[in-house]
């Protein structure tokens, strides 16, 4: 690191000291029997924030981002919203404190149509004879009205999903964080199955998101992907966090390095790269 | 399961842009004549058999299509909904079969019934709560020991039958009371009471399929369980309503049967597992589940009783009837292999 890096992370440091802290780690840990899949991580997510949570296959970031979302509770340490404790019961307990999770296979029900997709579990009913009745003229006005905020135009939201292309399918289900995520958007690896073209798409909506307030948690196995949208880079290896870098301050190269544990050694750093690129 | 979702090519924008608007109408017109190939077939059957059959074009013939398919259309729904939600219930026809002989052994003046003379409407009563006992019973193992459908309920299958034989010592009853019978005497239009029930239930179970959350969240079970859950839909509960709601559908056929017949026998019903499994499949409802509805199944029930009034009427040999009931599954299966493959 030169010194004028370092002069200007610790002006990134201070500036964060000014900005809130939407979401904190403490010392969180958690086994699966013998492995331990995450050791003690800490770190924090400011407001209006895009940070990327990179590693290896194993590193644990899969782990982490289910503690956040509720899927599972930690073995030990303390989650916190908005400066209050949470614990996490169900990924229904986070969706309503507004942490919306995108996952790795879309999860969108290809048998469905876009409307129902949207609405995956928080349907709009009325109850009539205390039968909950699907309202299904609204679900259909709001689909139409975030897919064309979500900027991906589609024949008909009434399509069933198995029609559409990965890019559209996609858009559903970030519609569903343009929609619904209020504070914070987990996206685990959101361009996976995608072409080029939507996962530009992907990453444009994930930028215009980030403004408007949500703060926004990629993981993600591609670092030019990592490197042209998020402000902070968190890299795990087996479990624990070896580095937090502002973008601007680090490299692909660095960052690498801190993935394989390569940090130290010069020569090893060029050839590393190539093995992570997809 | 989730895997197989994931598009397996990489679609590019590029690819969408090139499919023109005309060769996206063409193939959704494809697709959904595809999914309503059920009312084709069944209009050429019943063209074809009217206009080369004597004596099958008439009123009274077409009710008894109507009349003969009651017992497999209801059946199917139960099967309808336990399949769209990803599972399969082959105890439909033992629930069936099972409450039919236990409602006339509690009902039925026959020196071999219970003697018990219970009103019908106890009667009932009685069995459709073991109808819905049995679902629950069959959703207990799948739910909490997570066994997999087919063979619970193909054990259930079994083992219903048997309990309701080795209850009623397998001898055939009849004797019941009037108001028992009623579904199937009453008759409105020459046609009995039991067609129109048939018809509301359809027009019910439709409704709740469609337009309400828990029929959604079938839909939704069905086409991706982990989605389900990830969104914080209660997959037990959902499973739970369907499995039982499978088995109150069954013990209504069960009344409906035993009310035809005016009595019970050990061999009640047999074979109606693959006939409900045929007309639900040519309906347009996947073995895979997620997909299809209650009227297309409805109309696959009509296919199949259309096809065995033909043979009816052309008194046909009863082998034939066993092969054709054997190509009908054949035709349903490929049906619903083609849909597959055109997704």
């Amino acid at each position: 690191m030169t010194p004028r890096e370092r002069v200007s992370r610790g002006r990134a440091e201070a500036e964060k000291a000014r900005r809130k802290v939407i979401l904190r780690l403490e010392g969180i840990s958690k086994s699966f029997g013998s492995v331990v899949a995450v050791n003690n991580v800490s770190f924090e997510i400011y407001e209006n924030e895009k940070i990327a949570l990179v590693g290896d296959n194993g590193a644990g970031k899969s782990t982490l981002i289910k503690i956040i979302s509720g899927n599972f509770p930690p073995d030990r340490g303390e989650v916190y919203l908005d400066g209050r404790r949470v614990s996490f019961k169900s990924p229904v307990d986070a969706r309503k404190s507004g942490i919306e999770t995108v996952y790795q296979d879309l999860s969108v029900c290809n048998n469905l149509d876009s409307i129902a997709n949207l609405f995956i579990g928080r349907e709009l009913t009325h109850r009539i004879l205390g039968l909950p009745i699907l309202r299904g003229k609204e679900m259909e006005d709001t689909t139409n009205e975030v897919l064309q905020k979500v900027g991906i135009s589609m024949p008909s939201v009434r399509d069933r999903m198995e029609y559409l292309s990965g890019g559209q399918r996609q858009a559903v289900a970030l519609g569903r964080f343009v929609a619904w995520g209020k504070r914070l958007v987990l996206l685990d690896e959101p361009t996976a199955a995608l072409g080029v073209r939507e996962t530009k798409q992907v990453l444009t909506l994930v930028e215009s998101t980030a403004r408007e307030k949500t703060s926004i948690l990629l993981i993600s196995h591609n670092l030019l992907q990592v490197f042209e949208v998020v402000d902070r880079i968190v890299v795990l290896r087996h479990g624990e966090v070896v580095g937090v870098r502002e973008k601007n301050t680090t490299t692909p190269d660095e960052i690498v390095s801190m993935i394989t544990g390569a940090i130290f050694i010069q020569d090893r750093k060029r050839d590393a790269p190539a093995k992570k690129r997809r | 399961m989730t895997n197989r979702l994931l598009p397996i090519r990489m679609v590019t924008g590029a690819e969408t842009v090139l499919a023109g608007p005309r060769q996206i109408q063409l193939k959704r017109v494809a697709r959904m004549l595809l999914d309503n190939i059920v009312w084709l077939i069944l209009a050429l059957c019943l063209l074809i058999f009217s206009l080369s059959i004597s004596g099958f074009f008439s009123y009274e013939n077409y009710v008894n299509i109507l009349y003969q398919s009651v017992f497999i259309a209801i059946l199917g729904i139960a099967e309808a909904f336990v399949l769209i939600s990803g599972n399969m219930d082959l105890s439909v026809e033992s629930v069936a079969a099972c409450t039919a002989i236990i409602s006339v052994w509690l009902c039925a003046s026959s020196p071999y019934a219970s003697g018990l003379l219970l009103n019908t409407w106890a009667g009932l009563g009685i069995v459709l709560l073991i109808g819905a006992g049995i679902g629950a019973f069959n959703a207990f193992f799948v739910l909490r020991l997570k066994v997999d459908s087919f063979l619970v309920t193909l054990s259930t299958y079994i083992v219903v039958k048997g309990l309701a034989v080795l209850i009623t010592g397998g001898m055939g009853m009849n004797g019941l009371p009037a108001a028992f019978r009623l579904v199937d005497t009453a008759k409105v239009l020459n046609i009995p009471l039991m067609v129109f029930l048939m018809i509301l239930l359809y027009l019910f179970f439709s409704f709740l399929l469609r337009r309400t959350r828990f029929g959604r969240h079938v839909y939704i079970i069905g086409g991706n369980k982990t989605a389900a859950y990830n969104f914080g839909i209660s997959v037990n509960r959902v499973l739970l309503g369907v499995f039982v709601l499978s088995g109150v559908i069954s013990a209504i056929t069960g009344w409906f049967m035993a009310a035809r017949t005016n009595g019970a026998t050990a061999s009640m019903a047999t074979g109606f597992l693959f006939e409900v499994l045929a007309a639900v499949v040519i309906g347009g409802v996947s073995l895979s589940g997620g997909m299809g509805s209650l009227v297309g199944v409805f109309a696959g029930a009509l296919i199949l009783s259309t096809i065995h009034s033909a043979l009816n009427i052309t008194a046909a040999s009863p082998f034939l009837t066993e092969v054709m009931r054997g190509l009908l599954i054949l035709v349903a299966v490929v049906l619903d292999a083609l849909r597959r493959m055109f997704r």
